[in-house]
């Protein structure tokens, strides 16, 4: 790249961005596709992985415990990948102990290799279980993140000797949007306001408000297949946000009791390291947006007015299917 | 001539055609160092016909080598450059005829070449002395061996009980002759050629590892920048005559995994032809695991050669009337009966034992130590017969102290009663974990929250390779066994924690 702004007249600025942001992009795309996942694995690094057999319950304290919100499966019986362990899964447990709350027995036993049977129950998708090989081209492992539910990716390579599966990482939507913020300079020339791009959405936007009791929320959650429901007050103002992985505070400890609660009282069980709720504006730049990637562990902003009253979402993948796949 | 010659016993086909080769200028093929230097100095015109045969066998023998020294696979995996791999190929061999021919010592003298930037022209004078030690006992024709080289055969086949592949002889040998005559040709060419694979202590003591790295995409102006200088200065790259396009310096790195990137034009950018990884903030970096090399040499020796080095240098100096002396003295070896030849040996080799700490003796034991049983024209070394090892039976059955309580208890109880230390029950004490397994990475991952935003890839501090592929545990918790274990995947390292239930 390059292009540098000041080197154009004036007049034509507006055409200038246009082109800029066009070649940026696909200079990303080149640089995703130069790189293999493999490459941009960190030399050293921890990956957590659960046994199938484990209780459901447990492996919510696991996640917990290390802080992350999801995780490969191993089935040690086959000695094969079993798919990631995500907050959808909890988020289905929940409904099912919620239409059955005479199963309670069934559901503190339940271990993560019957989760295909509540799936079943309770009439959802089956668990992504797709995969890539980490030698393969960074750009092809974001599109198949993108195709899949979760926002993730698992790198599964075979053992060399017992040409057995082996789990190398998962590469989450989040990660490789920090790592194009963090590494593409390219990032900077993106500076065609993001309500231009048509890359928000805007409609049919599910939100709720603090009364709200919070098993609607997740109701919503599964049936509109968005990972958060923004909580607006009375005047259409946003206030907070329920995440899909605030489930996994609810239910803490295989407690199932606090499903009675509003959202607003729910949210009380949110940690203290919480990042917050990111806003934008139809105005402002993907540079600005990634920039914020970069520097905080965000994953999603809400578009709002000059008012602060919500007016659409733009998630990462939004974003990732822009720098992907944008055409213009 | 030919490569395909070079079979099992390609080794000693190969001697033969130097043998061979020499014999044109000299009969005597029992000393192929003098009469290859003797040819350089006095028969200059009959060199040349004779060099691309020589250089052909050089070709496939230095592979041998190469299996042997990993600093050449090293220098070949950095890829320093085109033309000088051959030339910095011959500087590690130039080293090993100065060295004695321990070839695991030639990184380290070749350092010592590098450290005080000696030229290319090892002088004849100085590292005779090893070589035509070396190449005394061991290609002594037949007849006179018995009697003149006993004695001090005997002391080196005691010490060399253990000596390396049987092809290993000739291939030294062969470099040996090899590297003379590029060594001779290098003096016309190029002078200045610094040894590519080196190692040296800086003056804390640390071993430093000569890393050469290259950028090849293009840009004026290019600097190195990484963990090495703390991010903090910049190392410029120098352009590769002969090589548009191709910058490179050479940097002396302490083994480790080195981070780095590179600023071209003020820019910063990272090679596509090094790996590459994110550090624990993410950033895209090119990233080296530079080893520490196996120490084959004491300190002592080192230091020693390094002295040698010197000494040579300052004799090198001189310009060429000591090499003629030499040359003198290595036709009188030639000529002389073996007792008068090996006198001289002596005296040199007391020369040596003068100047430095480690008596020529066991210098010359430590080299033999490394040369194959198969002397050649038939002649193999005596060797003490192994003791026989205590014939071991396989079984399927599990032995019934591991089945039966009882009998374990038994076992047990006889074990505590032998054992006179008043120590009881010693044996319910696990033995103590070695240190470096205490160090475990995983607990100095931070959980806080202040580097949750950086580190989203779980991105944990390089492991040392001897902790690799053990299993660490924590304490059962909640009926939930959580086990760890660090395995490297291609150049990267993956620490799987795994969680199971206890069934």
């Amino acid at each position: 790249m390059n292009i540098n702004p000041t080197d154009k007249a004036q007049p034509d600025a507006g055409e200038n961005v246009l082109l800029e942001q066009r070649l940026a992009v696909e200079s990303i795309r080149t640089f995703l596709n130069s790189k293999t996942s493999y490459d941009v694995l960190p030399v050293s690094y921890r990956l957590i992985v659960l046994d199938t057999s484990l209780l459901v319950k447990k492996s919510l304290n696991v996640l917990l415990q290390n802080n992350i919100v999801s995780a490969p499966l191993w089935d040690s019986q086959t000695s094969r990948f079993a798919g990631l362990l995500t907050s959808s899964d909890f988020i289905n447990v929940i409904q099912y102990y919620f239409s059955n709350p005479d199963k309670f027995e069934l559901v503190d036993k339940l271990q993560l290799d019957g989760l295909k049977d509540i799936e079943r129950a309770i009439g959802v998708d089956p668990l992504d279980t797709a995969s890539i090989h980490p030698s393969r081209p960074l750009y092809e492992a974001c599109i198949k993140m993108m195709e899949s539910r979760s926002g993730r990716i698992p790198l599964i390579d075979k053992d060399e000797e017992t040409r057995r599966e082996i789990v190398v990482s998962v590469l989450t939507q989040y990660r490789i949007l920090k790592f194009v913020a963090l590494n593409c300079r390219e990032t900077r020339f993106l500076k065609r306001p993001i309500g231009d791009l048509n890359i928000i959405s805007d409609q049919n936007l599910k939100s709720c408000n603090m009364t709200t009791p919070v098993i609607d929320v997740i109701q919503l959650l599964t049936h509109a297949g968005v990972s958060s429901v923004p909580i607006v007050d009375e005047n259409g103002f946003l206030v907070n946000v329920y995440e899909a992985v605030d489930v996994l505070g609810l239910i803490k400890g295989g407690i199932y009791n606090d499903l009675s609660l509003t959202v607003g009282e729910a949210l009380m069980r949110r940690s203290d390291d919480f990042e917050g709720v990111y806003t934008c504006t139809r105005n402002d730049k993907l540079s600005t947006i990634m920039d914020n990637i970069r520097k905080s562990r965000v994953h999603r902003f809400f578009v709002v007015d000059e008012a602060g009253r919500l007016m659409g979402v733009l998630t990462l993948s939004d974003i990732l299917k822009y720098i992907l796949l944008g055409t213009n | 001539m030919s490569e395909n010659i070079i079979n099992e016993n390609g080794k000693d086909l190969s001697m033969l055609d130097i043998n061979d080769a020499n014999t044109g200028v000299n009969d005597d093929t029992s000393n192929l160092t003098h009469s290859f230097s003797q040819m350089n100095v006095d028969n200059p015109n009959e060199l040349e016909p004779q060099f691309t045969s020589i250089r052909k066998h050089r070709s496939t023998l230095i592979f041998d080598d190469e299996d042997e020294i990993p600093p050449y696979a090293d220098h070949a995996e950095h890829g320093s450059g085109n033309v000088s791999d051959s030339d910095s190929m011959s500087d590690g061999s130039v080293s090993i005829s100065d060295s004695g021919s321990n070839i695991n010592l030639n990184s380290y003298s070749d350092s010592n070449v590098s450290y005080i930037k000696q030229s290319q022209s090892t002088s004849d004078t100085d590292h005779m002395d090893p070589s035509v030690m070396k190449n005394h006992t061991m290609n002594i024709p037949g007849a006179t061996t018995d009697t003149l080289s006993y004695n001090m055969d005997q002391s080196i086949q005691k010490s060399g009980s253990n000596s390396s592949t049987p092809s290993y002889n000739n291939g030294t040998v062969d470099t040996q002759q090899q590297q003379q005559q590029q060594q001779q040709q290098q003096q016309y060419h190029n002078q200045n050629q610094s040894p590519s694979n080196t190692q040296l202590k800086n003056s804390q003591g640390n071993i430093m590892v000569p890393v050469d790295i290259t950028w090849q995409q293009g840009g004026n102006k290019v600097y190195v920048t990484g963990s090495f200088t703390g991010w903090r200065k910049m190392i410029g790259l120098i352009p590769v005559a002969g090589h548009p396009n191709l910058l490179h310096v050479k940097l002396q790195l302490p083994p480790g995994t080195h981070r780095f990137r590179f600023i071209v034009d003020n820019e910063l950018r990272f090679s596509d032809y090094l790996p590459t990884a994110t550090d624990q903030m993410g950033n895209f970096v090119n990233y080296l695991e530079i080893n520490e090399p196996i120490p084959t040499i004491t300190q002592q020796q080192q230091q020693q050669q390094q002295q040698q080095q010197q000494i040579q240098q300052q004799q090198q100096y001189p310009q060429q009337q000591p090499q003629y002396e030499h040359v003198a003295r290595g036709q009188d070896i030639q000529h002389l009966p073996q007792g008068q030849g090996r006198k001289n040996f002596d005296q040199e080799a007391n020369d040596i034992a003068n100047k430095k700490p480690l008596s020529a003796r066991s210098r010359i034991a430590l080299e033999i130590e490394r040369e194959p049983d198969d002397m050649g024209n038939g002649f193999t070394r005596f060797r003490e017969e192994a003791p026989l090892k205590e014939k071991i039976e396989y079984t399927q059955d599990i032995p019934a102290v591991f089945t039966d309580p009882t009998v374990m208890e038994q076992y047990y109880i006889t074990l505590d009663q032998q054992q006179n230390n008043h120590q009881n029950m010693v044996w319910l004490t696990p033995p103590q974990l070695p240190p470096q397994l205490e160090n475990v990475i995983l607990n100095s991952y931070s959980n806080s929250q202040s580097s949750n935003n950086e580190n989203t890839s779980g991105a944990l501090p390089i492991p040392n390779h001897v902790i690799l592929n053990h299993l660490a545990t924590s304490s059962i918790k909640h009926n939930t066994l959580c086990v760890a274990s660090i395995v490297r995947y291609k150049r990267k390292y993956v620490t799987q924690i795994l969680y199971a239930p206890l069934q």
